[in-house]
């Protein structure tokens, strides 16, 4: 008798008017591609694996090339809140006394944590569960992470990121190994201060890259393997082709009508993010830059009704992803480029020096999307603006995630300064609660009209 | 003036700098022609402004709602973050040159980088603190930032800042911190009685204040409360807990001391984590500042560093029973993350020492004071009936 996993039937969903949209068909290959992963990774204890759970950064291509299997926090909790299925961990979160305003990431990964560490554990490996009535049959997947061998924090643009770990050190009783890579925002202080330039860039590059070959003499003491340095160089050598061939395939999106939306790229997020640096992954993404291209030439939109073009700001709603795709598909609004994908997940892979990968590797953590100053942010907002020809933005106001919501307001004034309009999502990363959907959809008609007032003006 | 009248005279004087820092700020400046420097909590080392000749304030939050400032932070930062911003936005930062920082907090740094959009004329300097303790490396960094602090301040206020420069500003702040530690000391005997608020007021002045002013005014204190009678014994003695980046509302200190208590110490930042630890004097200014980073954390341990040897809910046991405290009250600023995330650690461990407690989360937009006062009175009636079981059995 299987449990109720990751194949659970899914809710009932309202029906909606119906939209015809294109969303990528070569994106559902990434999602078996993240299903296996996930699923190799719960049997990890039965096949006497090394796991480590980590948070923050890609750190993968080191735990690939030092032999253990990785369990990326935030990761797992996208994955239980995009399937519905974080209430569990969640409730489990609050009864242990997290606040429900804490950062709804880690509220999902301390109670999943909880979780493994206690109880419900063992009633995963019972071979028959029916026979426990007291565990309701959703925790079980939010307990079926294996527990951690050892820790490694890497979170940059978060200090509640590198506290979180802190906990989950403290709820397996301090007793496993632990390492923390400490980034510097990219603040700037000096005036050569900018984007991939700068002293302070340089010297920030450099301090994580010097605690990254720490990380490796870590690894190596700890799981008594040696580091595989060709293993290391391999991995980056498919993630930076990978990574290139996302890039090219977000600049297709360009074109007007747009081939892909901001949705089809969330879906492509788990894969650069933390599936194994491989030929696989190559591949995957060398099918949604063709998939693109054809499109471009056959002139298929994703969205043939486009009327919008809209930007998104903020981190991912992965509850509500597949909603907010319909609401925005239903005001004909396509939503074409995102700070979460676009300026994430090495974007800048002429970074990455194949023969000697670090440096490369520290800098892409430090360029994540949450890791910079707001002027930096709005530079970078502006660009994309311009590149995809945005009428709008939308700010996901992410009421647990002060990093992701740093700097929106002024950001939005730079905007509103470009006459590009804006408006504020309130949401959250992963806990639904904190939506009002009529709300949203009322601003977002609002700001749809102005855009109509704006053309007929001009 | 009688010893009441002078005592009444200070407390005053200091509660006058406390309600209003810039105020104080302006009359120093145009008392000295310095520069006001505002700093934001809760690791700047205030003693290297000083030594460049200029007026530390650790800005503060005020009591006004806030308007403007939901222009720039949404409604899910904490009190003290939106205060900032609101006040920047308000006009009210004025008065000071420029802003530094060193602490790492995500909020924090969002409304310092809000400032730096709302008033852009004014520098906002971040020299970042790595909050991980652990590493050996991490020393080498924090001296690095101290030095870059040392450069941009020489810089900004023209000065040599040499390390005698600081080395004398260091004496200056251990000074004043033992002048605290020594009515926290007195407090804690129940020799004095000084409120909640009166405490609040001796150390949120200390933030703002000159310090060689300030611990003038400490000294006179001092004596007088000395020459004084003892605390009103038959309370019940609390340890106050937490409360991080800024101080408490002093109306909520009255209301817990109207309830039939008396607050024998605390772990506030606006009270002992702020005077706790002195800046060590046998190395050289550099190295000081950097080890008293360090320090500080051993010291009483905060939930904002990383840090895997040392635990704050076993220091918050040890110093409840130095103290003879017979409860805890945990003040939690509302969406103060560091602060959620170890609420849990310190609960089991008050749960395990059995140390009746009680947790609080304040707001910056007010308090429902009667209904808070309730679960205070819950929480005492807990700690009575604790200490009339032993006779029952």
């Amino acid at each position: 008798m299987s449990l109720i996993t990751e194949n659970s039937p899914p809710k009932l969903i309202v029906p909606q008017k119906a939209v015809q949209t294109n969303r990528l068909v070569s994106t559902r290959s990434g999602g078996k591609m993240v299903k296996d992963y996930w699923d190799r990774l719960f049997s990890a204890r039965e096949r006497g694996a090394t796991v480590v759970w980590y948070n923050g950064a890609a750190l993968n291509p080191i735990f690939q090339a030092a032999g253990i299997e990785w369990c990326h926090g935030e990761a797992f909790g996208a994955r239980l809140a995009a399937m519905h299925l974080e209430g569990p961990a969640q409730r489990m979160g609050e009864e242990y006394g997290y606040n429900q305003e804490l950062c709804s990431y880690a509220r999902t990964t301390l109670g999943c944590a909880v979780l493994t560490h206690k109880e419900a554990a063992k009633y995963v490996s019972a071979a028959d569960t029916a026979d426990i009535p007291d565990i309701p049959s959703q925790e079980v997947l939010a307990s079926r992470l294996p527990p951690p061998d050892l820790f490694v924090n890497a979170y940059s643009g978060c200090s509640t990121g590198q506290q979180w770990d802190e906990i989950s050190y403290r709820l397996f009783n301090k007793q496993l190994p632990f390492f923390k890579v400490s980034y510097p925002l990219l603040w700037g202080n000096k005036a050569d201060a900018g984007y991939l330039r700068g002293e302070e860039w340089m010297e920030a590059s450099r301090y994580v890259a010097a605690q990254l070959h720490k990380l490796i003499e870590f690894l190596e003491f700890h799981t008594g393997n040696k580091f595989d340095w060709d293993g290391l160089r391999q991995s980056m050598h498919y993630i930076k082709r990978a990574a290139q061939l996302r890039i090219d395939a977000l600049a297709l999106c360009k074109a007007t009508p747009t081939p892909a939306v901001f949705w089809d790229w969330v879906a492509s997020i788990a894969p650069i993010n933390f599936l194994p640096g491989n030929q696989d992954l190559v591949d995957y993404f060398a099918g949604v830059k063709a998939e693109i291209e054809q499109r471009v030439i056959d002139g298929v939109a994703a969205l043939p009704g486009e009327r919008y073009r809209l930007a998104f700001d903020g981190i991912m709603n992965w509850n509500k992803v597949g909603w907010l795709a319909n609401q925005f598909a239903d005001h004909d609004a396509a939503v074409i480029c995102g700070r979460y994908t676009h300026s994430s997940f090495w974007n800048e892979p002429h970074l990455i020096d194949e023969d000697d990968p670090i440096l490369g590797m520290a800098q892409h953590y430090l360029l994540c999307p949450f890791n910079h100053s707001t002027k930096t942010l709005g530079e970078l907002l502006l660009r994309d603006c311009e590149t995809y020809g945005i009428d709008g933005v939308v700010f996901h106001a992410t009421r647990t995630c002060r990093s992701a919501a740093n700097g929106q307001m002024v950001m939005a004034k730079m905007a509103q300064a470009r006459g590009i309009q804006t408006m504020v999502l309130e949401g959250d990363v992963a806990d639904a609660s904190f939506y009002k959907d009529e709300i949203l959809m009322s601003r977002l008609e609002a700001m749809l009209e102005t855009i109509d007032v704006r053309r007929r003006a001009f | 003036m009688n010893r009441e009248d002078e005592l009444k005279a200070i407390l005053e004087d200091l509660a006058r700098v406390a309600e209003d820092p810039a105020a104080y700020a302006a009359a120093w400046k145009r008392e000295t022609g310095g520069k006001v420097i505002g700093v934001f909590p809760m690791n700047f080392p205030s003693e290297i402004i000083h030594a460049a000749g200029a007026l530390p304030v650790l800005v503060q939050e005020d009591n006004a709602p806030i308007t403007l400032g939901r222009s720039l932070l949404y409604e899910f930062y904490c009190g003290y973050t939106r205060s900032i911003v609101d006040q920047a936005a308000t006009r009210k930062f004025a008065i000071y040159d420029a802003f530094f920082l060193v602490d790492h907090c995500v909020a924090l740094l969002g409304a310092a980088d809000a400032l730096r959009f709302e008033i852009p004329d004014k520098p906002i300097f971040l020299a970042q603190y790595t909050a991980s303790m652990d590493e050996a490396w991490t020393p080498p960094e924090i001296r690095k930032r101290v030095e870059d602090l040392r450069e941009a301040l020489a810089e900004f206020c023209g000065a040599a800042l040499t390390g005698a420069d600081i080395e004398a500003s260091i004496a200056a702040y251990n000074r004043n911190r033992q002048l605290l530690r020594h009515i926290y000391a007195l407090r804690r005997k129940g020799r004095i009685a000084l409120s909640g608020r009166q405490m609040q007021i001796l150390v949120k002045s200390a933030m703002v204040m000159d310090v060689e002013a300030h611990s003038a005014k400490l000294t006179a204190l001092i004596e007088l409360l000395e020459a004084g009678t003892a605390a009103a014994t038959g309370l019940v003695k609390l340890h106050l807990s937490g409360h991080f980046c800024h101080a408490p509302r002093p109306e909520l200190l009255d209301m817990i001391e109207d309830c039939g208590t008396v607050i024998v110490d605390d772990d506030l930042f606006t009270g002992f984590r702020f005077i706790a630890t002195d800046v060590p004097a046998d190395v050289d200014a550099i190295a000081a500042l950097t080890r008293w980073y360090f320090d500080r954390n051993s010291n009483v341990p905060c939930s904002t560093r990383a840090q895997m040897t040392v635990d704050w809910e076993e220091y918050l046991a040890r110093s409840v029973h130095g103290s003879g405290a017979e409860g805890v009250i945990i003040l939690l600023a509302k969406f103060c993350e560091p602060h959620m995330l170890y609420y849990p650690e310190l609960r089991q461990e008050l749960l395990r020492c059995e140390i009746p407690h009680l947790l609080i989360e304040t707001e910056h937009e007010g308090l429902a004071l009667e209904m808070l006062r309730t679960r205070v009175e819950a929480l005492l009636e807990t700690i009575r009936l604790k200490k009339a079981q032993p006779a029952l059995a």
